[in-house]
């Protein structure tokens, strides 16, 4: 079978004032990716302008884009309409479900969406007391299932999850442990680990590192702009199943 | 004087909920009149504005900008997994 070359970044944070920079920096992806998938916070605010430039910037590209909303790209309560834009742009966008990739006859799964937070094992929130802290892990208890679902069903040659949450504490360091919580959930990499994958792609955490494995042994990247301060970076895949 | 542990938190809370900022991630120091920003940003509009914003929040003091801007390379090595 056929090595897949999987570009990844997140955190582009687009706006007006970075029209036509990332596009610049990302001509001639397909010499060097067969697939770019991008982890969320594709805006800054979430505004319906801010999609467009996104739009912009990533459609058209001679390679298929999979992408997932971050947390930036909720904050104006346009999630669902910024989705519909992007997917209007040819862009795949990943809400909590699975895509396959048909790449020269390798068929690359591709599960996800924002995830979130609640924390680590053994230092996390539970579904208890107050509504609003069972609201917050029950958020993310029912991304996780979702995503479960999602993996078990992709009949696929690879599988990669995309997600804007960090699924481990690894790729974290370099953040203030206080705020792991806000940026990650063992959930995440518990419902990867169920039914198996090649590779987790996550962002969000500027200041965490690149590289981390969960607890069942599948590698996780965070490719979060400020992290890996390249356009892009490639990961080939050699295994699969 | 106000205790600089209030007002590094209420400058790191405008940054993050200010629209003209949005950055949930520069690290803020308060010592004493001095208030020091840290962390990444993409260009450097975004920097004067986070400046701005600090400025604000934090009347009177003087805000120092530490601020280094995330230069996008084009694309590195690939990894072999």
């Amino acid at each position: 079978m056929r090595e897949l070359r999987i570009a990844a970044v997140a955190d582009i944070h687009l706006g007006e004032d970075l029209r036509g920079h990332y596009r610049k920096k990302i001509e001639g992806i397909e010499r060097r990716a067969d697939v770019l998938l991008v982890g969320g916070d594709l805006t800054r605010h979430g505004t319906i302008p801010e999609a467009r430039v996104v739009a912009d910037e990533l459609s058209g590209l001679p390679i298929p884009v999979v992408a997932v909303l971050g947390n930036h790209d909720y904050h104006s309560d346009r999630n669902a309409e910024i989705i519909d834009l992007l997917r209007d742009a040819g862009i795949t966008v990943l809400d909590d479900e699975g895509t396959v990739v048909p790449i020269d006859g390798v068929r690359l799964g591709v599960a996800g969406g924002k995830g979130f937070g609640g924390g680590f094992a053994g230092k996390c929130a539970s579904e208890f007391g107050e509504p609003e802290t069972k609201a917050f892990v029950r958020h993310t208890k029912e991304i996780a299932e979702r995503w479960r679902r999602a993996l078990k069903e992709l009949d696929a040659d690879y599988k990669i999850v995309l997600s804007h949450y960090s699924p481990v504490k690894d790729t974290l360091m370099g953040e203030p442990p206080e705020i792991y919580p806000f940026l990650g959930s063992y959930m995440l990499a518990e419902a990867a680990d169920a039914e198996g994958a090649d590779l987790f792609i996550h962002g969000h955490a500027h200041a965490g590192t690149e590289k981390g494995v969960t607890p069942g042994g599948i590698r996780v990247r965070n490719v979060a702009l400020p992290v890996i301060k390249h356009a892009y970076t490639v990961y080939c895949l050699n295994g699969g199943y | 004087m106000e205790t600089p542990h209030y007002v590094a938190a209420r400058v790191q809370r405008a940054l993050a909920e200010d629209e003209r900022t949005t950055e949930l991630g520069i690290r803020v120091d308060v010592r004493g009149e001095e208030v020091y920003l840290r962390g990444q940003v993409s260009c450097d509009e975004r920097r004067h504005q986070i400046v701005n914003v600090a400025r604000e929040a934090a009347p009177g003091l003087r805000v120092h900008n530490e601020l280094t801007l995330v230069e996008v390379r084009e694309p590195g090595e690939e990894e072999h997994l």
